[in-house]
């Protein structure tokens, strides 16, 4: 007797879920979302993740996306691409979200882009540059809005012609980014700096945290500026050895890989050196227009600190890129996503971005500029700030 | 080459080598006595960089004492582990202890993430190491001259405390036979302990003279365990001047290499341990493990 009470109790609640679901709105939309929030990248990730959030929050407050609800999925991607291609895997199959963004390691994104082609779900590069990314291993459903290794070498090489460098020293990390940021400078180099020459070209390993091998030889070869593609914790290392030795009196740092950003100028304060010229997504001093400015308000205000990171913008505009496609699809299914994501133009907080709808890459904006002491300010600040779109 | 290029790298190199010393001496210092492959180490390595970023950084104090302060804060949490976790392991078998001391890793990792967070951090020289050092034709950084200086220092420090002192007495009969030590009289847990300690401290105090050369992110831990076991391995595991000689040809060989065979910088020092794990299993100055 107990036994079919209970049986009809489930039954009772059963029923009373599924009338409670129909009544209220449709299930939500839901958004995979995957950077590094453990280990090394996570000091790239966890800002990323914030500003992906707070894309999310912005749209929820407003409704959603076609009056549905918005539900970030999100997950570590640890920055190991075996890791990431399961974890993605398991968001697609278990979690059945409808697009996947992220992605950090130029290694991860062609891992994750992999997976998006076997699966069949559209997958938004916001982080990794590779060109690999956007040329051999594009297909139907991979798109990025980060900058990607061409662009960033094509503008290192224009300020390679615009800083006169005659002999140039070339670091570069040795794994994905670092190749193909190589072969992006070079190729641009010709046409921007014709009388340049590179005279040593050096590849220190990813993660690598002592320079001693690299630093005497790059002083000894007689260059007058540096091409680097040494990010974040490499650079700061970098900078601690070689400062010392008064290498940034005489030697140009031009440098991609963010580190004009404000999370390395405010963590070096007084130790940042003379003479870089590097490039960021955004920064919290500079705004463009209001839109701009507001975005920064907002995040500072999620962040509790009006010093932002860099990385958020990305976070963000690839949940607003999502957005924008599937309200211009007006469907989930992969295929109708990514037509819509071909040609599409949203406003970000740093102007407009349009995806190509061939090469399936926007034409997103870096802000670039010499790092400079300013008087009053404990740490240095990018200053003329330009900002550079790349041609499509 | 020319010679002052070639002293530039020699000297590089034994920077480098003292440097991971500091760190391996005390990895090995456990694993001889305790029998304990301390995965951790890495772990107390970071946190001893990061100590020493929050005492001389946010509280504005000097950095010897955050070296100090590194050194102690490592001591107190490898008491705490010691006393009341890893003392239970000791007598069971080596897979055990090895997940035990990778448990305390993920543990650590996270607490080192709600502590500081995952930001980049840099810790500043001290006034005093600032520059550089000129020696005729070589500049190198004041830093890597004290470190280089350091080193042997410690090496020696320990040497005396080892071979010349009634504890060290006690702790290498601890490492021989640990019933009979017992049986003599001797509270061998309070060795262990003191050893464990000993060890982590000066793990903590490595990653804090290793700080003002290097980024501090979460995952430095990751590279330098690694490195650790390849020093202890070429040297012999548990023998001190074994590590000494482990780093030594570690610090040559990362820097020689990297400079004359660049794409080979990964796998050189693994190949220099594949070298020597197949001429002397033992490592350079190990003995061969008898049979107990």
């Amino acid at each position: 007797m107990i036994e079919i009470t209970k049986r009809g109790l489930l039954a009772a609640v059963a029923a009373g879920a599924l009338l409670a679901g129909s009544a209220s709105a449709q299930e939500p939309i839901r958004l995979g979302a995957m950077y590094p929030l453990t280990g090394g990248g996570a000091v790239y990730g966890v800002p990323a993740m914030a500003g992906h959030q707070l894309a999310v929050e912005e749209l929820n407050a407003r409704g959603g996306i076609m009056g549905r609800k918005i539900e970030s999925v999100e997950r570590d991607d640890k920055m190991n691409p075996s890791a990431a291609s399961a974890t993605m895997k398991e968001l697609i199959t278990k979690d059945r979200v409808h697009m996947v963004l992220g992605g950090l390691s130029s290694a991860v994104g062609l891992g994750m882009a992999e997976v998006s082609k076997q699966e069949k779900v559209v997958y938004l590069a916001t982080i990794p540059k590779t060109i690999q990314l956007t040329t051999d291993k594009l297909h139907k459903h991979v798109f990025r809005i980060a900058a990607n290794t061409d662009q960033e070498g094509d503008t290192l090489a224009m300020l390679a012609g615009k800083y006169k460098l005659s002999k140039i020293c070339h670091l570069q990390l040795d794994y994905a980014y670092g190749h193909d940021l190589e072969t992006g400078f070079l190729k641009a180099l010709p046409r921007h700096a014709p009388n340049a020459k590179v005279v040593l070209t050096l590849k220190p390993k990813l993660g690598a945290t002592d320079f001693n091998a690299f630093i005497p030889q790059v002083m000894a070869a007689g260059c007058d500026g540096v091409i680097s593609g040494l990010w974040g914790p490499h650079f700061v290392s970098w900078v601690k050895q070689a400062a010392p030795l008064g290498f940034f009196d005489k030697i140009k740092w031009i440098s991609g890989g963010e580190i004009g950003s404000h999370e390395i100028a405010g963590e070096l304060k007084g130790e940042y050196p003379d003479n870089v010229i590097s490039n960021t997504y955004e920064l919290w001093y500079h705004a463009v227009d209001d839109t701009h400015k507001a975005f920064q308000a907002a995040l500072a205000k999620k962040l509790g600190t009006k010093e932002t990171p860099q990385w958020a913008l990305l976070g963000y505009n690839g949940v607003m890129f999502a957005a924008a496609a599937i309200e211009k699809a007006k469907s989930l299914d992969p295929d109708k996503i990514a037509d819509a994501l071909e040609g599409l133009t949203i406003k970000t907080p740093v102007g407009p971005l349009t995806i190509d709808p061939k090469t399936h890459q926007s034409n997103t904006g870096q802000f670039w500029g010499p790092m400079v002491k300013k008087p009053g300010v404990a740490y240095r600040v990018m200053d003329p700030v330009e900002f550079i779109v790349p041609k499509m | 080459m020319t010679f002052s290029t070639f002293l530039l790298n020699a000297f590089y190199g034994f920077g480098l080598a003292m440097n991971m010393f500091i760190i391996a001496a005390g990895l090995n210092l456990i694993f001889g006595v305790l029998r304990v492959i301390n995965f951790a180490h890495g772990m107390f390595y970071m946190f001893g960089a990061y100590i020493v970023f929050t005492v001389t950084k946010s509280w504005g104090m000097p950095f010897a004492v955050g070296v100090v302060a590194s050194g102690l804060g490592l001591a107190v949490i490898a008491l705490f582990i010691e006393r009341f976790l890893l003392r239970r392991l000791y007598d069971k078998e080596h897979l055990m202890q090895l997940l035990f001391t990778f448990a305390i890793v993920l543990l650590m990792s996270d607490a080192a993430k709600m502590i500081w967070g995952t930001d980049q951090y840099s810790v500043g020289y001290p006034p005093a190491l600032r520059g550089a050092a000129r020696f005729g034709a070589v500049i190198v950084p004041q830093y890597l001259v004290f470190l280089c200086l350091l080193g042997p220092v410690l090496a020696i420090a320990m040497w005396l405390a080892v071979d010349r002192t009634r504890w060290g007495r006690i702790v290498r009969a601890a490492t021989q036979d640990r019933e009979m030590l017992a049986a003599l009289g001797v509270n061998v847990p309070a060795v262990y302990a003191m050893v464990f300690v000993i060890g982590s401290a000066l793990a903590g105090i490595g990653g804090a003279l290793a700080a003002p050369r290097i980024a501090l992110v979460p995952g430095m831990d990751a590279t330098i365990i690694n490195e650790c076991f390849i020093i202890v391995i070429i040297g012999g595991l548990g023998h001190m001047w074994g590590s000494f000689l482990g780093a030594l040809a570690f610090g040559f060989v990362v820097q020689f290499g990297t400079v004359f065979v660049p794409n080979w910088q990964d796998v050189l020092p693994y190949l220099l341990m594949l070298v020597v794990l197949l001429v002397r299993p033992w490592g350079l100055l190990g003995r061969p493990e008898l049979s107990r």
